[in-house]
């Protein structure tokens, strides 16, 4: 599917190798020098080595430090899953991770899932399905759909419904998110949801209605 | 001043606590951050996640250890027995698929939230808690451990090194249940975990029931586990009464009233031993 | 249905099949999305030296400031200005009308957490601790936080206001049959899942740009440059999308931006301001929650003869939209019912907490789950099918004209929807299942309700139905579309894109879709009352159709045909036997000095509505749809699922399918929570939010979205005018969810059919086994033992 816009894509976002002191941005009391600690950071295959306030959480740090962006702040207290990324393969909330203690581990982001230009399956499935609204929290339900298929813990139905259950989706667009994720994953729906995944058979189950609608008109009610 | 430390061993953990009483011990980090709010700036991390054997699950004698950095998803994936099947349900329940990989049993328990997913499912299992500190090191119940709200019985430069969680016979089985606005993302508004140990006869021989958030710490139902034992599992439910609900001291808070805590937790109860019955069919 | 001979699906040229419009094409930013790449306005690199802003806020709900001493906030490293109302040059005024919310409060608070100064530093984290060290002195009193508190101080925002028709005591007399009660009505935090951002950019001589995630660009510009002392043309305010609104930036985004504004106008630097949750929750207003006193007449079929009710709407502390809010609940308290004699009267409480504003549904919901409850309890009354009370009164033929005069000219289309989904959910055998499960079932049951909606589309308040595009064509034949609707997942930008596409004929990716400014396109609406598509379809249509007759005059000449024989499609011109490129054509204009551009305005005909009077036709159209839920409850812990929805609803002829069944779905989930888990709670002593983040209030998840969920649109075209014969769909789909709610009292009463269900909303867990245990006698109690 093309892009909507005359743009040729998404711009570019390379990763850009922060300097080795903090900024003035990550210091909390300026006139006392925070006690930076080293850490090496891989974010979506590319080494950071990085000097961090320990308390800045591993989202101020990509989003500040590296710009990488994709992993949203919705309410840093962890509950929501806006900023979901991996760490070794498997799902964290960002926002409750210390940078500090991701030294030496493997960060892969929103911004690392397409390779060569190609989007991730589950990317596509995304778009396929529309399965978003106002997209804020896009790219954590991404990051952790890629994590529960890469733990291995999609199973059934009722199991992508709760691995899911972490990341919140205000518009409500759960049913094309779930219709997403089932795409990508092979899992069918439940035996007795019987409205299917594409987003075209609603529409073009219109004509069928109408039917009912003409023919059934006068009968039924009281 | 802001600080993060990563000893290698128990004993430089212990060292290092001992020099400094303001450092703070993280594994997952995912109760400890948010909950520093504005004194964050003047916090110094204690990390424990990486110190070699605290991460995992082993058998010793006649107790199972769970490491102080073995996570949620660790124990969910572990291949346990079956009497571990309570507590791995509280796993399911901690929190998001994304709290489970990070978080840690131990931080459940330290956190001392009257909420505790892990703390129920432990208690019911009699478990215990080993401490290391500069004397070296200590064993004690969790019913002991945990003193309060936010409380434990962790003297100053000291150190959760591990949950012990006694052996129990091969007939015993456990369930865990828990009463929420919503299943996910939600901290409890009651949770129950129950062990039953059956005996040749197929009665029951012991039993353990912890109710957790209806009062400031997770409470066992002794007079209710004394009268199941001999009784056949499947009448087990039946045995509950609401006046065993009596040691529970619910609250009124923000996401229940105590009338409806105390009546869902005895409800829970009943369900929580038909579901062990259930898996000892 | 034979889409080929429907006028409404020729392409604006005639005789070609639409290429665009009907589409059911991803979001604009579809491709960004799912990549990260599309950019919030935190997500914005801040220019160089950018300041960040925290939130003074009040420790106490209602009282007299005595003193407010920022010498320690001030001194705080980092901080660069602390600003207070002392420091706003312009008027200390924030509201969108009635001049009663400041941007700081001086004398007076009103509210737990109200706005009493801003603290600028150089990092988000040393304004934060800055402002905690505020020492504020309040002369503290008593707040009125309940509905109750408000009635008996007797204060309220905005005047009393009613109206009805008939003689209502008489029909409430003579009726075979009398009921009333009260129904509470829980209200609903927006949880956007972008929290309120601004970023203000000074310019020269004090100009300002502000970045906003707001639904009404025009009232954040005017309310800068009353704050600023400037006029409205020295400030620009810009968005390209936002992460959520439903209403809650409509008129709430304004003061964050004003603030930053303020910030930037003084310091000559770029302020930020961006609200945590935590905060968010505390100084942004929720949903109107309600008490409706009411009372109904009616006879042995569930025939209403006359109908009375008092909304007493908690308002917060400033009226804000409160009129139109509450207006709207009116219009809507009749949702699809006919009453022969019926008075509706309105209490616009003050009470000291955030000022409740703007939630899609903007009152209606309230309006029509009170109406829906009373129907459940006339069906429990009489014993008749909580559906046949409803056909029973349901608007027909000679029984079709509302409360306040319009005639709903749509009967019809109502009744074929609800008799549509009477049959295709099966409604008749799954009661009669249900009813035998519910024999057999002793703690599980099942419930099921069908509701009707009927919802009013137009701004009540006349001057904000109007709307403005701005379209250029370039000279290769680019586009460039902009307009005063915003993006905030509702997919404007791409329903928009898609009828300008069509009346060009010409590829979707050669219409660049840009961000909402008041530069380019002034004195606009909010993007709300389900309006955006109906206003700036329209006027984004006209302006790129006064540039393609421009385009095809130019063609006519050159190739010597008449300009009605030149058409627009397949990204090429034609004239006569001859056709070229969109784009050369376009090239062709600029060489022969044709304007390519134009700014095209479009206001709603028909409507009227004289308040004064209650007369009027306040809607030029009324949307429909129906849903039938079907619910398990556990009658020993209120636990419960929804395990079937089946809805049908009525969007006219849609410009874009998946966008509308997305909207559909998203507003049923979002009304499922309103009236299920999602519990505002304050303190009644101190009037604070106790619920303020997402562990203690639960919006819906994935695992809460009904497993077995069939969503059809209804084949409807528009009667009106309207942007392809579409129906706006923004609101609507929330009411849907009334039928979750009635389907979990039905649920409950099979506990016991001889009482009615004392069910109030939001429908928790805990409220549902207190009206368990209420039918079984043994109600719980209210507080704890001891």
């Amino acid at each position: 599917m093309s892009e909507t816009t005359t743009g040729a894509g998404a711009p570019a976002r390379e990763p850009v190798r922060a300097p080795a002191r903090d900024s003035a941005r990550d210091d909390a009391s300026p006139g006392v020098p925070p006690a930076a600690h080293p850490v090496r950071l891989t974010v979506n295959g590319e080494a950071h080595d990085l000097a961090v306030d320990p308390r800045a959480t591993l989202l101020d740090t990509l989003r500040e430090r590296l710009r990488l962006t994709g992993a949203k702040k919705g309410c840093e207290h962890g509950s929501c899953g806006a900023c979901t990324v991996l760490v070794d393969g498997r799902r964290v909330v960002s926002c409750l991770a210390l940078a500090v203690a991701c030294d030496g581990r493997e960060v892969t982001t929103i911004e690392g899932l397409a390779a060569g230009g190609r989007l991730h399956p589950l990317q596509q499935a995304f778009l396929d399905a529309d399965a978003f609204q106002c997209g804020y929290c896009t790219p954590g339900q991404i990051m952790s759909g890629v994590g529960l298929m890469a733990e291995g813990r999609a199973r059934d139905d009722a199991s992508l419904r709760d691995e899911l259950s972490g990341n919140l989706c205000r518009c409500g667009a759960y049913p094309n998110i779930l219709a997403a994720l089932r795409r990508t994953t092979g899992i069918e729906p439940a035996p007795d949801a019987t409205r299917g995944d594409d987003r075209l058979r609603a529409a073009a189950g219109v004509d069928e209605i109408a039917r009912d609608a003409r023919d059934g008109a006068g009968q039924g009610g009281a | 001043m802001s600080r993060y430390l990563r000893p290698g061993s128990i004993d430089e953990a212990v060292g290092l606590l001992s020099t400094d009483a303001a450092l703070r011990i993280v594994a997952g980090g995912t109760d400890v951050y948010p909950s520093l709010g504005e004194a964050a700036a003047r916090a110094a991390f204690l990390d424990i996640v990486r110190i070699p054997g605290l991460r995992g699950i082993t058998r010793e004698n006649e107790a199972w250890r769970i490491g102080a950095a073995t996570t949620w998803s660790d124990v969910v994936r572990a291949p346990l027995p079956a009497f571990f099947d309570g507590l791995k349900l509280a796993g399911r329940e901690v929190g998001a698929i994304q709290i489970q990989n990070a978080g840690t049993l131990a931080g459940n328990v330290v956190n001392a939230s009257p909420a505790a997913d892990g703390t129920v499912a432990l208690m019911a299992l009699d478990a215990r808690v080993e401490i290391a500190g500069s004397d070296g090191r200590r064993v004690m119940p969790l019913g002991d451990f945990v003193t309060g709200v936010r409380s434990v019985a962790l003297k100053p430069g000291e150190i959760v090194t591990a949950l012990l969680v006694p052996d129990r016979p091969a007939k015993s089985r456990s369930s865990f249940l828990k009463l929420g606005a919503r299943r996910y993302l939600v901290i409890s508004i009651a949770m129950v975990s129950a062990v039953v140990d059956l005996d040749d006869a197929g009665m029951i021989a012991e039993a353990g029931i912890a109710v957790g958030a209806c009062s400031p710490v997770a409470r066992r139902l002794p007079a209710l586990e004394a009268r199941l034992v001999g009784v056949p599992p499947a009448q087990a439910a039946d045995v509950v009464l609401a006046s065993d609900a009596d040691v529970l001291s619910p609250i009124d808070d923000v996401r229940a009233r105590a009338g409806y805590r105390r009546d869902a937790a005895i409800t829970l109860v009943r369900r929580t031993l038909a579901a062990c019955a259930e898996a000892a069919r | 249905m034979n889409i080929r001979h429907d006028p409404d699906d020729a392409s604006p040229d005639g005789g070609e099949p639409l290429r665009h419009v009907r589409k059911p094409l991803p979001h604009d930013s579809a491709r960004r999305h799912v990549q990260g790449a599309a950019d919030y306005i935190d997500d914005v690199r801040e220019p160089q030296g950018t300041l960040q802003v925290a939130i003074g806020m009040s420790p106490k709900a209602r009282g007299t400031i005595r003193g407010l001493d920022l010498a320690a906030v001030r001194a705080h490293p980092g901080v660069v200005r602390v600003l207070t109302a002392a420091d706003i040059p312009g008027a200390n005024d924030v509201s969108p009308a009635m001049g009663d919310d400041p941007m700081f409060a001086t004398d007076r608070v009103s509210f737990h957490g109200q706005a009493l100064f801003a603290v600028l530093a150089e990092t988000r984290d040393a304004a934060r601790r800055a402002a905690a060290k505020a020492v504020v002195e309040i002369a503290e009193e008593r707040p009125s936080v309940t509905v109750e508190d408000a009635l008996a101080r007797e204060e309220a925002v905005l005047p009393d206001y009613g109206f009805g028709r008939g003689e209502v005591e008489p029909a409430l007399v003579g009726a075979p049959h009398r009921l009333e009660g009260s129904l509470r009505i829980g209200g609903q935090e927006h949880f956007y899942l972008e929290g309120q951002a601004a970023l203000a950019t000074p310019g020269e001589e004090g100009d300002v740009h502000v970045l906003s995630s707001t639904q009404h660009p025009t009232e954040v510009q005017h309310v800068i440059a009353r704050v600023l002392g400037l006029p409205d043309a020295f400030v620009t305010c810009e968005v390209r999308r936002m992460g959520g609104g439903f209403g809650g930036k409509e008129s709430q985004a304004t003061q964050w931006a004003a603030i930053a504004a303020l910030g930037a106008h003084l310091t000559k630097r770029p302020c930020k301001v961006r609200l945590d949750r935590d905060d968010d929750f505390a100084l942004t207003g929720k949903r109107h929650d309600f008490r409706c006193d009411w009372r109904v007449g009616f006879d042995g079929e569930g025939a209403i003869a006359g109908f009375a009710v008092t909304h007493n709407a908690r308002c917060g502390y400033s009226a804000d939209l409160s009129q139109g809010v509450v207006d709207r609940t009116m219009f809507h308290t009749d949702n699809s019912y006919y009453f022969p004699a019926v008075r509706i009267d309105t209490r616009r409480l003050l009470t000291n907490t955030v000022s409740n504003t703007a939630f899609r549904g903007f009152g209606g919901p309230q309006g029509m789950l009170m109406i829906e409850h009373v129907m459940d309890r006339i069906a429990w009354a009489t014993g008749r099918d909580p559906l046949d009370v409803r056909y029973a009164n349901l608007y027909r033929p000679g029984r079709d004209v509302t409360p306040y005069g319009q005639t709903v000219e749509e009967t019809d289309t109502l009744r074929a929807i609800v008799e549509t989904l009477e049959r295709t959910s099966g409604y008749r055998t799954r009661r009669a299942a249900i009813a035998a499960f519910n024999g057999r079932s002793k703690t599980l049951k099942k419930g099921i309700s069908l509701t009707p909606v009927k919802f009013g589309i137009s701004f009540t308040l006349m001057h904000l139905n109007q709307a403005g595009a701005l379209v250029h064509v370039y000279q290769d034949g680019s586009v460039h579309l902009n307009h005063g609707g915003t993006e905030m997942g509702q997919g404007l930008y791409q329903k928009i894109a898609q009828v300008v596409a069509e009346e060009f004929g010409i590829a979707i990716e050669r219409v660049r879709i840009t961000a909402t400014s008041t530069g380019k396109v002034p004195n606009t609406a909010p993007t709300a009352a389900s309006s955006g598509t109906d206003l700036n379809g329209m006027a984004a249509r006209i302006a790129a159709g006064k540039i393609k007759a421009r385009m095809a005059a130019r063609a006519a000449a050159r190739f010597g045909v008449a300009a009605e024989e030149v058409t627009f499609r397949d990204d090429r011109v034609f004239a006569g036997n001859e056709s070229l490129p969109f784009g050369e054509l376009a090239k062709d204009c600029v060489l022969h000095r044709v304007h390519l551009s134009e700014a095209g305005f479009y206001k709603t005909p028909t409507i009227s509505w004289d308040r004064a009077a209650a007369k009027g036709r306040p809607f030029l159209y009324f949307a429909f749809g129906a849903a039938c839920s079907e619910v398990l409850v556990d009658t020993l812990t209120g636990e419960y699922k929804v395990t079937r929805v089946d809805i049908l609803h009525d969007v006219g002829r849609s410009i874009n399918p998946a966008i509308d069944i997305g909207q559909i779905e998203g507003g049923f989930v979002q009304g499922m929570g309103w009236l299920t888990t999602e519990e505002l709670v304050y303190d009644a002593e101190t009037g604070r939010l106790r619920t303020h983040a997402p562990s203690t209030y639960k919006i819906p998840v994935a695992s809460d979205v009904p497993e077995d969920f069939r969503v059809a649109l209804f084949p409807n075209a528009n009667r009106e005018e309207t942007i392809y014969r579409s129906k706006a769909v923004g609101e609507p789909p929330i009411m849907l969810a009334n039928s979750v709610f009635c389907a979990l009292a039905d649920a409950v009463h099979a506990l016991d059919p001889g009482k009615p269900v004392p069910l109030d909303a939001p429908a928790t867990p805990e409220a549902v086994l207190r009206a368990c245990q209420a039918l079984r006698g043994r109600p719980l109690p209210e507080r704890a033992i001891g």
